[in-house]
Order: C-alpha cells, then structure tokens, then sequence
C-alpha cells in the first residue's frame, strides 16, 4: 500500500480513492478527486492553476529547497527488510517532520513580514490624508486660544504684580 | 488460364451507363452554385471513364501474352489463333482505353469553363457520347477476342515440363484407341480419317508417378508450309514438348496409307525427334502379324534415363558441388578438449536415474495440513535476521510513506539536519519578531481605523437614500440646527453655547418669515408641500365625510391589498411569474390531487 501524489494538485491519493489515467505514451496521472480530473482533461496547467502545490512552489510562496525535504524521496532500489532500520527510521520520520513543518511556517512568515511594512505605511497615509473625517482641523484650537489667553493674562498679572 | 467472361460490346456500352446513372448523384439543379454543378458532372464523366478503363485493362491483363508464356502454348495460339491477328485486337483494345482516357480527359478541363448547368450538361453528354462511339468502333475486335477466350478456355491443359507421351502418326492408326486404352481419356474413335483435330491429353500411373499422354492429330506427308492448322498443332506438340514420341504405325494398312508412306513421313519428320527418346508403334498386329516389340514399359523407362541423364550432366549439379566444403579443423596441440557439460546437467541427469523425491513442496504441505493450511510467503525470504521473517511491517505513518524514507544513512543524514537546526536556532532564525511599536505608531493606527470605520457608514448611509425623484443640489435641503451641531460635536469641536453664532440667528430669520404664510390646518409645512396649491384637499381625504367612513375606506384599501401581498407582488401591476414550470406541479403522476396545487 503507497500513498500517492495527485498529479495535479499534489495532494495524497490514498489507496480506494482517486482516478489513474493512463496515456498512450505510457505515462500514468493519478487524481485524487474529480477535480483535478477535470481540470487535467480541460488541459490546464497546474503551475498556472493558484490552489495547486505546484504553483506554490513554482511562484515561490513555499519552501522548495531545504535538507529536511530530502529525507521524502522515492528510491527505486528496495531495501531488505531490517527491524533495527525499520524502527529508526520510524523515529527519525517524526523528528524530520516537525523540523520540516517549522521551517516551513518560518518562510511563510517571513514572506509575509513584507505585509506588516506596507500596512504600516498605509496607515500613516489614511491617516494624513483623511484625518479630517474624525477631527476637525481646528478642533481644539479654541480652547488652547483661550488656555494661551488665560495663560497671557496670568503672565501679563504676573509681570504688574512684578512692577508692583 | 482464367479469363473473366465479359459480354457483346453493346451490353458493354449498356451496362457501363447504367451503372454510371445508379452509382453517382442524380439529383442537380440549375440554382445551385456552378462549383457544385461542374463537380457533379465531371464526377459522371470521370467514373464513365473509369469504368471503361478498367474493364478494357482488365480484358488486356486476362489474355496471355504471347512472349511471356511458354513457346508450346505461344505457338499452339499461333496456330490456331494467328499470331498477328491476335496482337492487332490486343492493340486495339488499348488504343481504345488510351483514347476513352484523354476524351475524359479533355472534357473535364473543358467543364471548367462551364458557366451554366445547361453547357456543363452538353459537355457530359459529348463525353460521354464520344466514349461510348469509340467503343463502338471495336465491335470486331471485342468479337474475335471474345471467340478466342471461348475456345482458350476449351483448351486440354497440357503441362509442357512434366512426363509426356506423344503419339503422332498418320491419321487413322490406332493413335485415340491407344490412349482410350491407357488412359481414362475419352476420344472419339470413328472409321474416317482427321477424327482427332486437335490435341488431347490423358493421365496414367506407372512406378507411382503420373504420366500425360497426348494425343495428336494426325499427320500428312507433304511439306511445313502447306500444313493446314490441324496438322500444325501436332507439329507444334511435336517441336515443344520434351516427350518420350511413339510413333504409331498401321501394319494393317487399314489407315489407307501403305507402310511406304509411313515410313517415308517418318523419315521427314525425324528432325522433329531430336533428343527425345522414340519408340516405333506397330499398331493393328491383330489384324496383322509382325512381331516387332513396343510396350509402354519401355517408353517411360527410357524416358526416365533420359530426364536423370540430363540433369546429372547439366551444369546446375555442378555449381551445388562447388559449394559445398566440410571444414575440419586442425589439431594445433595435444591437449585434450572434450565438450562441456555444466555440472548442473550431470545432477539434473543423475536425479532422473535415481528418481527421488528432491523436498517438501507447498503443495504437499497444503494436502497435510488441510483446512489448517495458510500460504505464508513472507517464511522464503532472505534477511539478515532469521528471526524478523514473520514482522509485521508498518507501511504509513501519518499521511507519508515509510518507504520513501528507509535510507541506510538515515541515522547519520538526521544528525546532520539535527546540527543544522542547531545553528539556525542560535542564530535566531526562529525567534518572534514582534517589535514593539512605540505609542505614536499605536495611536496612528487607532486614528487609521476609526477613519476607515467612518468611511464605511458614509458609504453606507449614501446607499441608504432614497432618491426617487430630481436629485436636488446640497443646498436646496435645510440644515436642521440639531443635526450640525451633533455632527461638529463629533468632529471634536466645541458646540455649546451656539445661540448667538451665526447659523443659529439666520436660522430663526427664516422661521419668522416662514410662520407668516397662512397654512391648511390639515396640512403641516413642508417645503416639498410648499408648491402645492393650498385649495385641494389630500386625495386619502378627498369624497369622505367623516373619520368613520375615512377608517371604513382605510380598510377597504388594505383588504385589497392583502392578496397582493400575501403573494409578494410590488402592486396590482405586478404580473411576474416567479416560477413559469414548478416541478412540484409538472412531475410526476396524477395520483393526489390536481396539477394546480399538489
């Protein structure tokens, strides 16, 4: 029993689902569900099709090349059966996998720094342009008038008291 | 030789326009554009030709070709059939297909030039027309031709290169009874000479093989040219055939011819006996007595020799000696080199003499254990460790295949990836950068989404009018004080204590001078009313007398507007159908209720 990859979107194709298509050239398709079925008869291509893994890949909003995404790999030679391999190799499967997923969100979130950059800056422009929607140019200025009166007063007092 | 029967040249005029009209479309008009017009009748005219030219080939093909068949059979047609004759009728046969090709030719180039349904009918009919006349022309040759493919076919089937018997001799010996005799042949025997007149063929079985033997008219004495056709086909079998030749003689002189005369002609034609083994026939002993020995047995012995003779001495046997050669080769030293048999072999043999059991096979382990018996393949395999034969091996493990992962250097590739992450992780590649923002930038963004928010429901509330009507400019509308105020109060200024501003004076302007007009009591002052004339009364109040019957008309109103909207329509003008085929009312069989409501 082998877990398949969806040739279209790279999904796994488990054993009792999916379609396999099998061309004249002697090259063979698995689908993991009619959609991707169709979309393959309709000729499109998966790494122009935006919700496939391919085009993930191909347009670089995931991790392509790492060390971790070696250890995944279809090896044609078979290997004899061997308790001690077959157990380490059990252990270090789960191991590789919570490595890979971190580096993997890690390049998600760096991608998507750029993000905050930008939103940053949005914000300072609505806010210079448009500030006028939630305050009044002039707003407080009567007050701090009558404040710097006061205060002009007070000063102008001070300054007789002085004299005085 | 198989030559299909073809028919009189009018029937073959006759079949091939038939088929013409049955087998291409018939059905044209005079509206139709001129492409398809001409294509329609070139179409007729080509297949007339084809028709034409491929009978005639075949008629050319069928017939045998003079130069390519064997001399016997060319001369024996030349005899009979006259050489030249015969090539004449052949060329005129394929004159006439060359010239039934180009007519078609001709006409179909011309039928590009046909402008109307009307000329490029004409140019068929020429076409046609002008092929059928030139067939006509060959009536003669088609009969001739036709005659001799009748009596070709009637032809005795002789086969110029197997064992033959010819007998030849003056007409009347003895020759048809004598093949009548050894053959299962069935000749006419009569008392008049030239019974025979042409040649016949018989089989016999002598030593197990089969003999033809043929039977020749019979023949005159007097020189080649003056032989009428009958004497020239025994001549022909004569000259041709490599046969043993019995020469049949009448010692009775019952033929008519006395022994001179026989002899005489045999010495004339001895010429004709080159190489071939003779036996003197003395027929008729019967009836006269003199002994001089012919038996048959002797003729296809002698004939035998003869064929083994020539071909031993013929030069074909030569050249296959010549190429035959066994090679030996040569010892270059003593040692022994005897053939290898693999050890494997000499077991395998060994095992066959002895004939024992060589182990358990499944299947006899399958009749032990009975119903007990489970295949376990997994108990043959070679593994390092004996003892793991019989685990359980796990395939998946989450989503991903173990097998794509089994790697006899997993353990030392892990690490190397362990010390990778190692470093990555000193040098913080991992850890959350959420700087903290100082408080201006919080503030900014706080400002940033109250703005948004407020645009929003200005987007919203402009949604919300409701214009119907002209749309007016801002300020044809009033500006209630109230309202202002709130707005700018939002905006962050200062709104109380406004009675002396302004806007607030010029408002109260416009309240007394408005409280002059003089207004219906009914009617409250709008400024939408204001154009209205002041004399004509709210059409909900117009024809009622008092507020009972008001009520009582109120009511009648809204009753008739219950149904309408009960079935959701906008008015009483309102006809759309929703739904023009509900299924509910379309589907189905009548089994409850009518298709109006189910």
């Amino acid at each position: 029993m082998r877990i398949e990859k969806c040739y279209f979107c790279s999904g796994p194709v488990y054993p009792g689902h999916g379609v396999m298509f099998v061309r004249n050239d002697c090259k063979s398709f698995r689908f993991c569900r009619s959609k991707c079925h169709k979309n393959f008869k309709k000729k499109r291509n998966p790494r122009k099709t935006r919700w496939t893994k391919a085009f993930r890949k191909a347009s670089g909003k995931e991790l392509t090349v790492d060390n971790s995404l070696e250890f995944e790999k279809r090896r044609n030679i078979p290997v004899k059966y061997n308790r001690e391999l077959w157990d380490k190799t059990v252990e270090a499967m789960k191991r590789v996998e919570e490595i890979k997923r971190k580096r993997q969100a890690k390049f998600i979130m760096n991608r998507l720094k750029k993000g905050k950059v930008l939103e940053k800056e949005e914000a300072i422009q609505e806010v210079k342009k448009n500030i006028h929607l939630i305050k009044a140019p002039h707003a407080g200025k009567a007050k701090q008038m009558e404040d710097k009166m006061v205060q002009k007063l007070q000063e102008d007092i001070d300054m007789g008291d002085e004299d005085i | 030789h198989v030559i299909h029967n073809f028919h009189e040249k009018t029937d073959f005029i006759d079949i091939t326009l038939s088929k013409t009209q049955r087998k291409t479309p018939t059905v044209i008009h005079k509206h139709y554009q001129i492409h398809r017009i001409r294509h329609f009748y070139m179409r007729k005219v080509k297949f007339t030709q084809q028709n034409y030219h491929d009978r005639l080939t075949q008629i050319l093909t069928d017939f045998p070709k003079l130069d390519d068949i064997h001399p016997f059979y060319a001369d024996l047609m030349n005899v009979l059939y006259d050489k030249d004759h015969y090539k004449l009728a052949l060329g005129q046969i394929n004159i006439a297909k060359n010239l039934i090709d180009n007519v078609a030719k001709d006409y179909v180039r011309l039928m590009k030039y046909g402008d109307s349904l009307y000329r490029c009918k004409q140019l068929k009919r020429a076409a046609l027309g002008r092929m059928c006349t030139i067939l006509k022309r060959q009536k003669s040759s088609l009969e001739y031709l036709e005659q001799v493919r009748q009596h070709l076919s009637r032809l005795p089937s002789i086969d110029p290169n197997t064992r033959t018997l010819l007998l030849c001799g003056y007409p009347n010996v003895g020759k048809s009874s004598f093949i009548n005799k050894v053959t299962r042949a069935d000749v006419d025997v009569q008392p008049y000479a030239f019974t025979t007149k042409s040649l016949f063929v018989g089989h016999m079985d002598y030593r197990y093989l089969r003999w033809q033997v043929v039977d020749t008219p019979g023949i005159l004495d007097h020189p080649l040219e003056d032989r009428n056709t009958i004497e020239m086909q025994a001549i022909t079998a004569l000259a041709h055939l490599r046969a043993a030749v019995l020469y049949v003689m009448d010692l009775s002189e019952q033929c008519g011819h006395t022994l001179q005369e026989q002899l005489e002609l045999f010495n004339n034609i001895r010429p004709l006996f080159a190489n071939k083994p003779l036996i003197i026939v003395s027929n008729k002993c019967d009836v006269k007595k003199i002994t001089e020995l012919s038996e048959e047995n002797q003729a296809c012995d002698r004939l035998l020799a003869h064929r083994v003779d020539t071909k031993v001495k013929g030069k074909k046997v030569h050249d296959v000696l010549n190429r035959l050669h066994l090679a030996m080769p040569t010892k270059r030293d003593q040692k022994e080199r005897p053939p290898f048999i693999p050890e494997g072999a000499l077991m395998r043999r060994r095992a066959m003499e002895v004939d024992a059991p060589k182990r358990k096979l499944e299947k006899d382990l399958e009749m032990e254990l009975g119903d007990d018996y489970i295949l376990d393949l997994q108990k043959y395999w070679d593994l390092m460790n004996a003892d793991e034969k019989n685990d359980k091996i796990p395939e998946v493990w989450e989503g991903h295949n173990i097998a794509d992962y089994i790697d006899p250097d997993i353990m030392k590739k892990l690490e190397d990836l362990e010390k990778e992450e190692e470093l990555k992780e000193r040098a913080g590649e991992y850890d959350s950068d959420d700087e903290s923002e100082d408080e201006e930038m919080q503030e900014i963004r706080v400002l940033a989404k109250q703005i948004r928010e407020k645009k929003q429901l200005m987007v919203m509330e402009s949604k919300e009018k409701d214009i119907h009507g002209p749309r007016m400019p801002r300020t044809a509308t009033k500006v209630e004080r109230k309202q202002l105020e709130k707005e700018m109060g939002e905006l962050g200024l200062d709104m109380n204590d406004k009675d002396d501003s302004h806007y607030a004076q010029q408002g109260r302007r416009s309240r007394s001078i408005a409280k002059k007009r003089k207004r219906e009591a009914s009617a409250p002052p709008t400024s939408k009313t204001r154009s209205q004339s002041a004399s004509r009364p709210p059409r909900d109040q117009s024809g009622l007398r008092d507020p009972k019957m008001a009520r009582k008309a109120k009511k009648m109103m809204k009753n008739s507007q219950k149904g309408m909207n009960r079935q959701g329509k906008k008015g009483e003008s309102d006809r759309h159908v929703f739904d023009l085929k509900p299924k509910h009312l379309l589907a189905g069989k009548r089994k409850s209720g009518n298709t109006d409501r189910r």
